[in-house]
């Protein structure tokens, strides 16, 4: 037998491997639910957030229909986090602790974890430090050594921190957190604006503001209302603390400007 | 071995360009043949002819009518020696029997733009009928430029009356009075219009609109009638489409349902088959990015 016969048979043998490949089968409720959620995200992104909310009830009653445990996750949690932004926060924290609680079913640790951690911020939301600090320490218990959301729970942790005035500890927690959300926008910015604050209640203007022009360049390019008016008041704050009362007050006026059209 | 060949080709060649130039000559004689049948030279006719002071109007070939048919045509155009035109015109034996020797030939024009045509206007049946070489009486029938030549010369004198009415000193006094009349007219529509002039003005506006309504009334019910004609008609035509294919709809609504359903499947298919599965990534249900910020409590 030649070379070439032999190459023929052996590239024949591969095209028929790659044939065997079997695709994973999906009911079309199953994408059905798939294309609400993904209308939810889309929603979502532009602001839409009680849109946003249908979509993901659909999705998640479907999910429910068919059983489908990781949808059932992902969508609870969705609801969850648009439920929470529109103030709903009795809403929030039923959904969550139906997730949470849920004995029947099993969810993967990863969505149990960031269930935890919602459940976390609503408490420190609340002021409740202790409240926060117990499911902080449960998302970290249910998050493993790969888990996407570590720097989230340092964040959350650095809150803590800060609402208990440690501003080493927040500072501290949010450097850290700064490593572990280098490359999720969200989380950095987030990292960033809680380091400058702890930077502040260190009375480290300078530094603070550094920090600060860092989260706000990231806040805008995500276009989020919010977060631009919070690094802008944070800024005021270090403005004033370098004795800089106009560039404070025009950091106050821009705030209240963004405040002035409720986009959150 | 090769002298008896080329012998042979020789041979050939000659032979086929002798039939070549027998077909040629067949065909030239033939078209000679359908010339000749064309100017009759196979048919049997009579020449007669007929004299005109000029020959304005004929020519060679010209067609012969007798009744509405072709019955023959002119041959020959001479000028005689006295200066007149004589003509000779060939005609069909089988009409003959049917022109007298007391017909006329008379050129007409078949239309106003048609081409001229010599036609013979019958005489009594009771006389002898034309020979070889009978002499018709000629004449020329009325074309439009002696129509209009007859029209103008009626017109003139009548013309010649009314420059002799206008220019009599009744008619332009008459004409001053009229002039006077209507400038004493203009002067009081003047006053009228220094007392009420927005009234005038509001007038002149409506009676202008009432003008170009009145002219412009009429087109658009016209348009209007074709318009709605156009559209009754439109209607028809519709409601016939809508009766014809209404049994239709159902099942084609049904085709193009199923057709659709068939092209997802196919694309699905495709998309899930080996070679494109890569391209196509299924979507997931995907999770919101957990967001750690918690707003700061107001102080």
């Amino acid at each position: 037998m030649g070379a070439r016969s032999t190459v023929s048979i052996l590239c024949s043998l591969v095209l028929l491997a790659a044939c065997g490949t079997v695709d994973e089968v999906r009911s079309a409720r199953q994408e059905q639910a798939t294309e609400f959620n993904q209308r939810g995200q889309r929603a979502f992104q532009r602001g839409e957030y009680q849109a946003a909310a249908t979509l993901y009830e659909q999705a998640l009653q479907i999910d429910v229909a068919i059983e489908n445990e990781n949808g059932i996750a992902i969508n609870t949690l969705n609801l969850a986090r648009v439920n929470q932004l529109l103030g709903k926060t009795a809403l929030t924290q039923r959904l969550l602790d139906h997730l949470l609680e849920d004995k029947a079913l099993h969810y993967a640790p990863a969505h149990l974890a960031e269930a935890a951690v919602q459940k976390a911020l609503l408490r420190l939301q609340e002021n409740d430090a202790a409240g926060a600090t117990l499911w902080a320490d449960k998302a970290a218990a249910w998050c493993e050594s790969d888990c996407r959301i570590a720097g989230v729970i340092d964040n959350v942790r650095a809150g803590i921190a800060l609402r208990a005035n440690d501003a080493d500890k927040a500072l501290q927690l949010s450097e850290r957190a700064l490593a572990a959300n280098r490359d999720v926008p969200l989380e950095r910015a987030n990292a960033l604006r809680l380091a400058a604050s702890a930077r502040l209640l260190k009375n480290e203007p300078d530094a603070a503001l550094r920090l600060l022009e860092e989260a706000l360049v990231i806040d805008k390019s995500l276009g989020l209302p919010e977060k631009i008016r919070q690094d802008l008041l944070l800024s005021a704050q270090a403005h004033e603390k370098l004795g800089r009362a106009e560039q404070a007050a025009q950091c106050r006026d821009r705030a209240a400007r963004i405040a002035a059209t409720a986009l959150k | 071995m090769k002298l008896p060949n080329y012998n042979q080709r020789l041979l050939t060649i000659e032979k086929r360009t002798q039939r070549f130039m027998l077909g040629a000559v067949g065909v030239m004689l033939l078209v000679l043949l359908m010339i000749a049948a064309k100017q009759d030279y196979f048919s049997r006719s009579t020449a007669i002819y007929f004299f005109t002071p000029n020959a304005q109007g004929l020519s060679k070939g010209m067609a012969v009518k007798f009744v509405g048919f072709k019955v023959g045509s002119v041959q020959e155009i001479n000028m005689e020696p006295n200066a007149t035109v004589r003509v000779r015109v060939s005609l069909d034996d089988e009409y003959v029997h049917l022109i007298g020797q007391d017909a006329k030939a008379r050129l007409v024009k078949e239309s106003l733009v048609g081409e001229s045509v010599v036609e013979i206007i019958p005489g009594s049946q009771q006389v002898k009928q034309v020979t070889q070489n009978s002499v018709l009486e000629f004449e020329r029938g009325q074309d439009t430029s002696t129509v209009v030549e007859n029209l103008a010369a009626q017109l003139q004198p009548i013309l010649s009356d009314i420059h002799q009415i206008t220019s009599s000193g009744d008619i332009q006094q008459t004409l001053k009075n009229l002039n006077q009349a209507s400038g004493n007219f203009r002067e009081t529509v003047n006053q009228f219009t220094q007392v009420g002039v927005n009234s005038n003005k509001a007038v002149t506006s409506l009676n202008s609109s009432l003008e170009t309504l009145d002219k412009a009334v009429p087109k658009l019910m016209d348009k209007a009638d074709k318009t709605l004609d156009n559209v009754q008609s439109a209607t028809t035509d519709i409601k016939k489409i809508t009766n014809d294919s209404a049994g239709e709809i159902p099942s084609l609504v049904r085709n193009a349902n199923a057709l659709v359903q068939d092209g997802q499947e196919t694309l699905g298919g495709v998309k899930r088959s080996w070679l494109l599965n890569s391209l196509f990534t299924a979507p997931e249900e995907q999770s919101l990015p957990v967001d750690g910020y918690v707003a700061p409590t107001q102080p």
